[in-house]
């Protein structure tokens, strides 16, 4: 009986360590693989697993609600909504445009006409969890946009502080 | 009650249902993980239970644990291990969807592509498959261990 143990614990090591060298090697070549060890830490900013092609970039993030409220008021900064039509509705940061991720393709070319490219941009999402607003502000940098920023905590901090919204 | 277990464990060709079923299950549920770790990170990361530090790790290496055991119970080497392998996932499984839900965390579970559990009664029917594969998996390890003893 003993011995059968060991048999079916000898087994799975030997899985463990193919899973394991497989893991490794997959992700080391993978254009989608991540680091060993992701920014998980919500006081450093938006989280992620520091994907390879990842679009978190932390240096593009304001991350003090009271900066954005004075970028805000200067009122020459475009607030673009990363969120899903249906969040925008229910309550937006006033002024601000609803441009949601999967949904850039089809709205890019009215935002171009409207705005030139060297309009500075705040994106937001739903604070530091949610990497939308990183997303977007990617897709905008790659459409031509110069002067793209993120607002790490987004619409729920903005709300909360009862700066205006809409 | 005895007898149906001693009959689901002896006989040959339930066994190998109950072997495809855990396998294919486990082989379709690591594909979406291994194509996007990243999205399976963030998953783990919405648990709420793993320290920060081993969230990739995990995120790198399960869905190949789950991907290697399913293709082994499917191809029927190894089973004894790569079941045991199985069990232990899904008793981690089992405990974590348990802590989420008891504490009323809303969360994602990620096992399969655009699957979502952030509503209380699909955390539950995610529970009850959980505990169902186990038992299947039980199963396939105790008559692994019994041929083996022959």
């Amino acid at each position: 009986m003993k011995s059968v143990f060991g048999k079916i614990t000898q087994e799975a090591c030997i899985v463990s360590i193919i899973s394991i060298v497989f893991g490794l090697l997959v992700n080391h070549f993978s254009p989608a693989g991540i680091a060993l060890v992701g920014s998980w830490d919500k006081t450093e900013g938006v989280i992620s697993a520091n994907e390879r092609n990842g679009v978190v970039v932390h240096e593009r993030e304001i991350q003090n609600v009271d900066a954005v409220k004075k970028i805000y008021d200067q009122g020459n900064t475009l607030f673009l909504d990363a969120r899903i039509s249906e969040q925008y509705e229910e309550g937006h940061i006033h002024g601000s445009i609803s441009l949601p991720v999967r949904q850039f393709d089809e709205l890019i070319d009215t935002l171009f006409e409207k705005y030139p490219s060297s309009t500075p941009i705040i994106t937001y999402c739903t604070g530091r969890e949610c990497r939308d607003s990183h997303e977007l502000a990617q897709l905008l940098l790659d459409a031509g946009y110069e002067n793209v920023k993120v607002f790490s905590d987004g619409y729920p901090a903005w709300e909360k502080k009862e700066y205006p919204i809409e | 009650m005895n007898s149906i277990g001693t009959i689901l464990i002896h006989n040959r060709k339930i066994q190998v249902v109950f072997r495809f079923i855990l396998g294919i299950t486990f082989m379709a549920a690591s594909f979406h993980k291994i194509s996007d770790p990243g999205q399976f990170a963030q998953i783990i990361y919405g648990y709420g239970l793993f320290p920060e530090n081993l969230i990739n790790l995990i995120a790198i290496f399960v869905p190949f644990f789950e991907f290697f055991c399913g293709l082994l119970l499917i191809m029927g080497i190894w089973k004894g291990g790569a079941c045991l392998i199985i069990n232990i996932m899904l008793v981690g499984f089992i405990a974590a969807i348990s802590i989420n839900l008891i504490r009323g965390y809303e969360f994602d579970c990620g096992c399969f592509p655009g699957s979502s559990s952030s509503r209380y009664f699909n955390t539950i029917t995610l529970l009850f498959r959980d505990i169902f594969l186990l038992c299947l998996g039980f199963s396939v390890l105790i008559s692994d261990i019994q041929k083996k003893t022959r």
